[in-house]
């Protein structure tokens, strides 16, 4: 009767064990875009693989979680940035800028967007740039400013305070299909300019 | 004789009272330990299968993804536009680019293959599949144009090899045939919008995307 109990004991715990660790962990996989088939170039992430046939089940699961139609390979290249060229988190407070240089593409768009990807609901109606809004210098290189008050040139404004990212999308890139070989100086660096 | 009667029962008696007989009370910490152990290492197996079956499943079975909730949209042969008005309810696509007008036209293949024919403008358009259960399985931009024309067919496997036994001997097919695994699926267009004074074009660009029936 007793090893019966002990039994019945050690099953339930199995089961439990299985199914409570096996559903926590599947939905703690997928709740953000998994770390599988990410690609680091510089301050950028990427996931050239999401957009393709051979998308892996990690990516494919969060994808399906929500109304997503991620860009196709070949259509274009979404990188997301959460950290500045030193590894600090990107902060509100603080005042960016963003130089250097775009892969070729036939158009690129930079925005300022919340973790899940949304623009934040500013006062001043601009998330983002694309490349025929922005204004160049006469050595043509990009120089965006962004910071939660008014700045001179290409200005993004940030939200007062908070993490937030930068979503750089590239379309019709070549680099698309070799995103993981791209070299970080071919995409455009961010710089902590100060932190008040 | 009758002492030594007298002991076995008075060790059956003991043993009764104390559970198992042969084992002292250390050894039998040790095998619950032991089963326990075991148990816990089952249990992570377990943990292990219940992990891949949910991580494979969740495409399958969600409703929440963009081909249920696009699924009626583009029926009527031309793409429609995700706006951002809402009028239908319908939700926006979630790390949508801002600066893109997109149009989505939903495709069931059990009916025939589908002709999607696009127009080349002055802005960036792409075209994309999107099957049900996640993954882009076909992508092309306007730069592929012929005669300002994007023309292409979604079928599915049989679909194909029908039409490979329609055309004719020696003839190379004229048509570009995408071969879709699942019968239900998106085809999106997404147009950028450099300017924002673009956007009047662009909406029209993505919406002017064609998808009926191929004959």
């Amino acid at each position: 009767m007793k090893a019966e109990a002990v039994r019945v004991f050690h099953l339930a715990y199995l089961i439990a064990l299985g199914a409570g660790l096996g559903l926590t962990s599947a939905h703690f996989a997928v709740a953000g875009r998994p770390l599988l088939g990410m690609a680091q170039i510089g301050a950028w992430k990427t996931w050239p693989r999401s957009g393709g046939r051979d998308i892996d089940p990690y990516m494919r699961a969060y994808l399906a979680r929500g109304v997503h139609l991620p860009l196709g390979v070949g259509e274009g290249l979404e990188l997301i940035a959460e950290q500045d060229d030193q590894g600090r988190t990107l902060d509100g407070r603080c005042r960016y800028a963003l130089t250097g240089s775009t892969p070729t593409t036939r158009g690129w768009t930079l925005s300022v967007t919340d973790a899940d990807g949304r623009p934040f609901r500013l006062p001043l109606d601009r998330s983002g740039f694309t490349d025929s809004e922005v204004v160049r210098g006469e050595n043509a290189a990009l120089n965006i400013a962004a910071a939660s008050w008014p700045q001179a040139g290409n200005w993004l404004p940030l939200p007062a305070s908070g993490r937030f990212q930068f979503r750089l999308r590239l379309y019709d890139t070549p680099i698309s299909t070799q995103a993981g070989e791209t070299r970080a100086e071919s995409l455009p660096r961010i710089e902590r300019t100060d932190c008040p | 004789m009758s002492t030594a009667g007298h002991d076995a029962s008075r060790d059956a008696s003991a043993a009764a009272r104390y559970g198992s007989p042969r084992l002292p009370r250390g050894a039998r910490l040790t095998a619950a330990v032991r089963r326990l152990l075991l148990a816990t290492v089952a249990g992570l197996v377990l943990a292990a299968i219940v992990h891949i079956v949910t991580i494979l499943l969740i495409p399958v079975l969600s409703a929440s993804d963009a081909i249920t909730a696009y699924r009626a949209l583009g029926t009527g042969g031309r793409a429609e536009l995700i706006s951002a008005s809402g009028d239908r309810g319908l939700p926006l696509p979630r790390e949508a680019d801002p600066a893109t007008v997109t149009a989505v036209c939903s495709y069931d293949l059990a009916a025939g293959p589908m002709r999607v024919v696009a127009r080349a403008g002055t802005l960036p358009l792409g075209l994309t599949l999107h099957r049900r259960g996640g993954g882009v399985i076909y992508a092309i931009t306007d730069r592929a144009a012929i005669r300002g024309v994007v023309e292409f067919l979604v079928m599915t496997e049989e679909q194909r090899d029908e039409r490979i036994a329609r055309d004719e001997e020696g003839e190379a097919a004229r048509e570009l045939r995408v071969v879709s695994e699942t019968d239900q699926g998106l085809i999106v267009a997404r147009v950028l919008v450099r300017q924002p004074s673009d956007r009047a074009d662009a909406e029209a660009l993505a919406s002017g995307v064609a998808c009926g029936l191929a004959d």
